[in-house]
């Protein structure tokens, strides 16, 4: 480049040098602007004060979780909540992003994957210590899963177990009766299956693959008198269990009942209002019982919950159990714990709120609450909420919760599933890589 | 472009009695030189620290040495991180830059409407590593996907391309190969630099169109290769978004799309485990690093510069 001509006489370049310095420092008071606008509001009492509340979800859960705020602000004009949401797989990333950066929302909507993961490096706030927070009314049993290490990190904020979700439409389309779920085994399961793929030729397919998540394995180890992780916090399931685990989904892919392996692989991380139970491609699929509410919205169909098949054709022994579908908890850097504490408070005992959010995140563990808000439920989240009722008999004890790393297990299992229905590792040899690697993950 | 003529300036001596001009030209930059200390060197020093250190982004960062370099070396899912990514940077980049060399030849015979097409072609260029563009190639690629609806009636099988762990990476080489403007309106610039008295003096002695392709404009045109090629290969290797929208963030189906940078990015904000990320990142540096420098030494045998 040829050098630019030069204009300027000596006594013209102190002017240009003061014309630099001042939009130099122009652009640097912009600039500090941008940075301090992101503050909230002021601390002392009857000033405003602007909590952030984080949470993942389907569209219904973004709707009636705003309402809530909406709500809660009327109630508490002095306190601001703003939502920030989105889908499950980014969720985690963005939480792990802003806590790391010291911006943490101060209301985190917590899964049990990640609690201790938080909870352990001391992000989030001991709720026993919280000031307005009332437990009272809960049920016992549905406490102790947030509760480590003398500590309450999160509160239970539903309560729900993994289940099958069927599609009536499609059974009837395939001309196939719903089976008995009480009675009804792995092998059962299989045949059904098969046969409504069989019937439907193509335009649909009898059960979605099981090996998307960490409850199906950890189902299938319950039920074989092992579990995904032990209360000590390592690997609990063998290896021969796990070959098993791949060798039976196998079989059901070479029977047709389960979608070709291109479909379950994109299966897996859709988002929920468009997976294949959504669409209505599947008669059946694995899924949280909370989430048949969010399904049924989606597939535009009465959904039906079913218990899982067990080995042996008893319901008692299917390993069912009531999980904490997720929880709230306070980052432990929040400026504003006080207000945070009263909105978590809000979220689990008010009957407002309640009325609001009904049983979407599972079955309300307040007890004044859950009777209140049980005659109101929606057809779903009726049948839901009753799912959990007729259940309560059966259940086995209640599963450990992951250790620190097990946020992985979820990942790893889908990586794995897929290599199998692929046929790019047999069930023994993605049985032990998959030991190895948890191995690796668990801290 | 201005890194290659900047590269030029470095070694030159100031002309006397500009130093006080200087001055003036660094408060001028002193916007830009504080975003490149805060945001860029600052985080770079950081992560250098934190290479050495597990560091789980909540807790202090504790020193660790070498582990997290000793690590990498029995990390599978790392070793198939660079299986992908050169699969992709090997394949991806040549592709890329012939499709644009092409096109550049054919625009630059005066086409009619040519800065229409050149526009046109370019467009990708400017979308391609946006999340939209990603989210669309998902929609084109997937088992429902407009592609399957074009081959399925002519007779070929559809399948899920991106749900595929054999197909997925391709569809990713696909969509940088769709990205050949940027490439293509730098070829155009050189392909205009070349006197047509060359060609001219050709056609005199009689050299059909190929000759005179292969015997003036190629070499003519190697400084243009050299550099589309530098960039495009260190473009390729910080790919990020595509595959991070394409697969859902997992790098699935099986690790198939699982990039270098998507592999870095899972460790350190999905694993909490940002002082292994960190060693990582350096370590891509030293692999972009090494490529450029190699590129540089071979330049010295097929760069002909005119000058």
């Amino acid at each position: 480049m040829r050098p630019l001509p030069r204009l300027t006489a000596p006594p013209r370049r102190r002017v240009r040098a003061l014309a630099a310095v001042a939009m130099a420092a122009a652009l640097l008071a912009t600039s500090a602007c941008g940075g301090d606008s992101g503050g909230g509001g002021g601390d002392s009492a009857g000033e405003e004060v602007t909590l952030r509340f984080n949470w993942w979800g389907s569209d219904t859960r973004h709707k009636i979780t705003q309402q809530v705020i909406d709500s809660f602000q009327k109630e508490n004009p002095n306190i601001k909540v703003k939502g920030e949401f989105g889908e499950w797989a980014g969720y985690w990333d963005k939480l792990a992003t802003t806590v790391a950066a010291n911006d943490a929302p101060d209301v985190i909507q917590m899964d049990e994957k990640y609690l201790r993961e938080y909870a352990d490096r001391g992000a989030l706030l001991d709720l026993k210590k919280a000031e307005g927070l009332d437990t009272a009314k809960f049920e016992p049993d549905t406490l102790g899963a947030g509760e480590f290490d003398g500590g309450l990190y999160g509160l239970n904020a539903g309560i729900n177990a993994f289940t099958i979700v069927a599609n009536p439409a499609v059974f009837k389309a395939a001309g196939v009766a719903i089976p008995d779920d009480t009675t009804w085994t792995w092998d059962d399961y299989a045949r059904i299956s098969a046969e409504i793929s069989r019937k439907l030729n193509g335009k649909g397919w009898g059960t979605a693959a099981y090996g998307a998540n960490d409850a199906s394995l950890n189902m299938w180890a319950r039920q074989r008198g092992e579990s995904l992780f032990t209360e000590d916090g390592k690997l609990g399931v063998s290896k021969d269990k796990l070959a098993e685990f791949y060798t039976n989904l196998l079989a059901l892919q070479a029977s047709k009942a389960t979608p070709s392996p291109e479909f379950t692989s994109q299966d897996m991380t859709a988002p929920l209002d468009q997976n294949g139970m959504a669409t209505g491609k599947l008669a059946m699929a694995f899924s949280w019982s909370n989430q048949l509410n969010a399904l049924s919205k989606a597939s535009g169909q009465q959904l039906k919950l079913l218990r899982l098949p067990s080995v042996t054709g008893k319901a008692s022994e299917n390993g069912a159990y009531y999980k904490g579908s997720m929880f709230w908890s306070i980052s432990s850097r929040s400026k504003h714990p006080k207000e945070a504490a009263k909105f978590v408070n809000y979220l689990a005992n008010s009957a407002a709120a309640g009325n609001l959010l009904l049983a979407e995140r599972g079955v309300p563990p307040n007890t004044e609450i859950r009777a209140a808000v049980t005659p109101k439920l929606q057809p779903a989240d009726a049948a839901s909420a009753a799912f959990i009722q007729a259940i309560a008999k059966e259940l086995g004890k209640p599963s450990p919760p992951p250790p620190v790393g097990g946020g992985q297990v979820e990942k790893i299992i889908q990586r794995y599933t897929t290599e199998v229905l692929f046929g790019r590792l047999s069930p023994a040899d993605a049985a032990q890589k998959f030991i190895d690697e948890i191995n690796g993950e668990l801290k | 472009m201005s890194a290659l003529s900047a590269l030029g300036t470095l070694g030159r001596k100031k002309p006397p009695g500009q130093k006080k001009d200087n001055v003036a030209a660094y408060l001028f930059l002193t916007p830009w030189l504080l975003g490149l200390f805060v945001i860029t060197i600052g985080p770079m020093i950081a992560s250098l620290y934190l290479a050495f250190t597990d560091y789980n982004l909540i807790q202090a960062p504790q020193w660790t040495g070498l582990e997290n370099f000793t690590r990498m070396l029995s990390d599978e899912r790392l070793h198939n991180s660079l299986k992908v990514t050169f699969t992709y940077v090997l394949v991806s980049v040549p592709i890329q830059l012939a499709v644009a060399l092409l096109l550049a030849v054919v625009l630059d015979r005066g086409v009619r409407g040519m800065a229409f097409y050149r526009s046109v072609f370019y467009l990708p260029s400017l979308l391609g590593s946006s999340v939209a563009i990603a989210i669309l190639w998902k929609q084109i690629f997937g088992t429902d996907g407009l592609l399957n609806q074009l081959i399925t009636p002519l007779g070929f099988a559809g399948k899920g391309w991106i749900s595929d762990p054999s197909t997925a990476l391709g569809t990713l080489v696909v969509l940088n190969v769709w990205t050949f403007g940027a490439p293509m309106v730098i070829f155009l610039a050189g392909l205009r630099q070349i006197p047509a008295m060359y060609y001219e003096a050709a056609s005199v002695d009689g050299a059909g169109p190929l000759r005179r392709f292969f015997s003036i404009t190629m070499p003519l045109l190697t400084p243009i290769i050299f550099f589309n090629l530098v960039l495009q290969i260190i473009h390729a290797f910080q790919s990020f978004t595509q595959a991070f929208v394409v697969s859902g963030g997992t790098g699935g189906p099986s690790d198939s799309t699982m990039f270098y940078t998507l592999y870095l990015y899972d460790r350190g904000f999905g694993n909490f485990d940002m002082g292994y990320a960190s060693a990582m990142a350096w370590f891509l540096l030293v692999i972009i690093g090494v490529f450029t420098a190699a590129n540089f030494v071979a330049s010295k045998y097929w760069v002909f510069y005119d000058d």
